[in-house]
């Protein structure tokens, strides 16, 4: 990358950090030597709206980490307001994609090469786009269809530009208020994902690790990797079709109960997480299609993560002491896990404990672990002084209510418990 | 809480109260649900009403010439490893596979709570005689609801889950947990696939909440000879650190499950006096259909339970075995104390299924 264009890219993240604390700092200083009151949360509330609508114009301009890290927010319920978390969301489905003519070299490049030795056919259009690379169909010569993900040309320098602006950026911030939000740990896990999904290489270890979990089990269809023609930033995958899982219509179509779908996604999402502690970490419905005949594929493993030995079992504790109404477990579970309190004992946790099994109006929470109630999770640990949130718990925790999302897309309910065999009637 | 106007009828609240007790039961620093009387006696929760009013459902039941069913203890198979088995595993050091039994044993007990979401369908609708002071009408009026936290405790108080961890910990002090243990429960527990519809005729939701009641009951019937096991090996104390406490909390969790044996099988017996409506608008004998459900489930656990133990144990054994002096030694020990067990060829059962 030029010397200029970091220096631009700097710039502008400067420029926009400079605005944004101004624009909460200023005013806060103003109202405190006035004398006024705080702002009301109606005022808080139209300033994170416009924050976060700046913030994600920015990141869909630069492209690269700035997407990552809006991406990032957007799963921290527990640090940053709602009007963030709802608007930065749309970095998911907003990435422009770049030309063929780019695509292709990179390609090339990489298996040293031209495109034709290799493939008989490739789509110059991409059927997806994201951050860090996009995804075209082509054809081995052999007859095969594959999909093939390419990473886009110089975005490690330009991840590594971007993580040095924003390592400066937040020391600054952190440096001048008196109460700062920890970010600098949120932008040590965006360089550690980042570390992984600029790693076709892992990503193929990763597909082929779960692929070997679910290989007598024909319920899951993972894409083989095509490793002769993969590296580190070019993977070449067996192509596989089927139905988006949010199509309900669809899958009804195919004449597929769409309970029976849901449950079996969730199944493999228990099996890998509180069983195996080894997950794809990002179900989103871009990443997760049906067979016609019922198989769940699941595909994207550049974000697949290793949970500590004994983190699935605390989280089955957690979750399962939470849909059991179960207070004094549930505490347990959140010392087990690595939450801690500021004050260091308990109080802290019990009191979240409460307001989390309050929730129910029915009296039951049917096995399921909903983004409604992580939202209150996360917004419960805001509230309290939970000093320390382990960054594993809010990964799953995201993935929970991804997968509760999906359910309830298809009319039904992301039930964990009976994914694990609880339910046997 | 005056007592209830009539024997036959309950508020969900008079089913989910308990008596007072002098000392509440703390269990390996775990507050637990029940307690102590005067005497030292273990009391279970929740049964200040719950014990009388299954009792006068049964008498109803009985006083209207109709039969409450049994399952005959013959049909229950013996734990794998047996008690001599798993305790000559401990004698020489090798304990993953009994920490890792007696784990899954306390989250399948947590499980049970699940009985609280089955969403019965409108009985009174579905069943050509009337329910009116029956177990059956007060399924979701207290009995599920107390069934739910005396499996996996509610509130500050902890259930049987954490009351089998108690016995656990304190027996084997402390043991690290397998970190195979949720792998081994899905593994086991989900092969079988989905379940076809025995009775389509009934619907699928009645079926389904039947079904669900019939299988627990089983479950809890089988349990049995799961509490003996687990109260003869954490008692003696050659293998035990804690045999008192660790043995006397699994005998609290046998008192505690009695009762929800007596209103699964006095509801289940509710339905087989009764006639079904079905789905067509014609009728079906509730007989046919209890029975149908209950041999079902009988002839599948009665064939596989004991073999699922089996492999579920040899499948990490060898490995675990090398922690002990002679691992070959010992795996052709604990063959020698195995001792063959032949089902019964009935389960008694099946002549309704035949009508």
């Amino acid at each position: 990358m030029k010397v200029a264009t970091r220096i631009r890219r700097s710039a502008r993240v400067g420029r926009t950090a400079v605005q944004l604390w101004l624009r909460y700092k200023a005013p806060a200083v103003g109202r405190r030597l006035s004398g006024r009151e705080p702002a009301s949360a109606a005022i808080m509330n139209r300033r994170h709206e416009r924050t976060a609508d700046q913030i994600l114009k920015l990141a869909l301009s630069m492209r690269g980490v700035m997407i990552k890290m809006c991406q990032a927010v957007a799963t921290r319920a527990d640090m940053f307001p709602p009007e963030f978390i709802e608007k930065l969301k749309q970095c998911h489905d907003a990435v422009p994609f770049q030309p063929f003519e780019v695509v292709r070299a990179v390609v090339e490049r990489e298996l040293g090469k031209p495109l034709d030795a290799v493939f008989s056919e490739f789509e110059e259009q991409p059927i997806a786009a994201a951050s860090l690379a996009q995804v075209h169909a082509a054809k081995l010569h052999d007859g095969r269809e594959v999909a093939v993900k390419v990473q886009y040309p110089d975005i490690e320098d330009i991840i590594r530009t971007d993580l040095n602006n924003m390592q400066r950026v937040c020391r600054i911030y952190e440096f001048f208020d008196p109460q700062p939000l920890e970010l600098m740990p949120l932008l040590k896990e965006l360089t550690t994902h980042l570390s992984y999904e600029l790693d076709f290489e892992r990503e193929a270890d990763c597909s082929e690790r779960v692929l070997e979990l679910f290989s007598d089990d024909d319920r899951v269809k993972i894409p083989e990797v095509y490793r002769e023609w993969s590296t580190k930033r070019v993977l070449v995958m067996e192509k596989i079709s089927g139905i988006k899982i949010t199509e309900r219509a669809a899958i009804e179509a195919a004449g597929l109960d769409p309970a029976d779908v849901v449950q079996d996604l969730m199944y493999i999402y228990v099996r890998m997480i509180l069983a195996a502690g080894f997950f794809q970490a990002d179900p989103h419905p871009g990443n997760l299609f049906v067979t016609p005949e019922g198989q769940v594929i699941v595909i994207d493993f550049g974000l697949s993560k290793e949970l500590p030995e004994g983190f699935g079992l605390g989280l089955f504790e957690l979750m399962f002491s939470l849909m059991t109404f179960n207070e004094s477990a549930m505490v347990r579970a959140f010392g087990e896990l690595g939450f801690r309190s500021k004050s260091g004992d308990d109080d802290t946790f019990l009191a979240i404990a409460r307001r989390m099994v309050s929730r129910s109006d029915s009296g039951s929470f049917e096995g399921e672990f909903t983004e409604e109630m992580t939202d209150e999770l996360f917004a419960a640990i805001r509230e309290d002084p939970v000093a320390e949130v382990p960054s594993d718990f809010v990964l799953v925790a995201r993935v929970f209510s991804f997968l509760s999302g999906i359910a309830h897309t298809l009319g039904s309910r992301a039930n964990v418990l009976r994914a694990m065999g609880a339910s046997t009637g | 809480m005056s007592a209830t106007a009539s024997p036959l009828h309950y508020s969900e609240e008079e089913l989910l109260s308990s008596g007072s007790f002098r000392e509440p039961l703390f269990a390996n620093g775990v507050r637990c649900h029940g307690g102590f009387d005067d005497e030292g006696r273990y009391c279970s929760p929740r049964v200040l009403f719950r014990n009388p009013a299954i009792n006068a459902w049964q008498d109803r039941l009985r006083q209207g010439g109709d039969t409450l069913f049994e399952i005959s203890p013959d049909l229950i198979p013996p734990v794998h490893p047996n008690v001599a088995q798993a305790k000559l595993l401990l004698q020489n050091g090798v304990r993953e596979p009994i920490v890792r039994a007696l784990t899954i044993i306390s989250i399948v007990e947590g499980f049970g709570a699940m009985i609280r979401d089955v969403k019965v369908p409108d009985l009174e609708s579905l069943l050509v005689e009337p329910i009116h002071g029956t177990a059956l009408a007060h399924l979701q009026r207290g009995l599920f609801e107390a069934h739910a936290r005396d499996e996996s405790g509610y509130r500050d108080e902890g259930g049987h889950k954490q009351m089998w961890e108690a016995a656990r910990d304190a027996a084997l002090e402390n043991p690290k947990i397998p970190g195979d243990v949720l792998m081994r429960l899905m593994g086991r527990r989900d092969q079988r696939g989905r379940r076809k519809p025995l009775f389509p005729e009934i619907g699928e939701d009645l079926e389904r909440s039947l079904g669900f009641m019939a299988n627990v009951l089983v479950v809890e019937v089988m349990a049995a000879e799961t509490f003996q096991w687990g109260i003869d090996l954490l008692s003696d104390p050659e293998i035990s650190a804690a045999p008192e406490e660790a043995g006397g909390m699994v005998e609290n969790i046998r008192a505690d499950e009695k009762p929800h044996v007596e209103y699964l099988r006095t509801a289940l017996s509710e339905v087989a006096a009764r006639t079904i409506r079905t789905v067509d608008g014609k009728q079906i004998s509730g007989k046919v259909v209890i029975d149908g459900l209950l041999h079902g489930i009988l002839s599948e656990v009665i064939k596989n339970r004991r073999s699922d133990q089996r492999d579920d144990l040899r499948e990490g054994l060898e490995k675990a075995v090398q922690v002990a002096a002679h691992p070959q030694r010992l795996l052709e020990d604990f063959d020698s104390l195995e001792f063959d067990w032949t089902p019964p060829s009935q389960t008694g059962f099946e002549a309704s299924e035949a009508a």
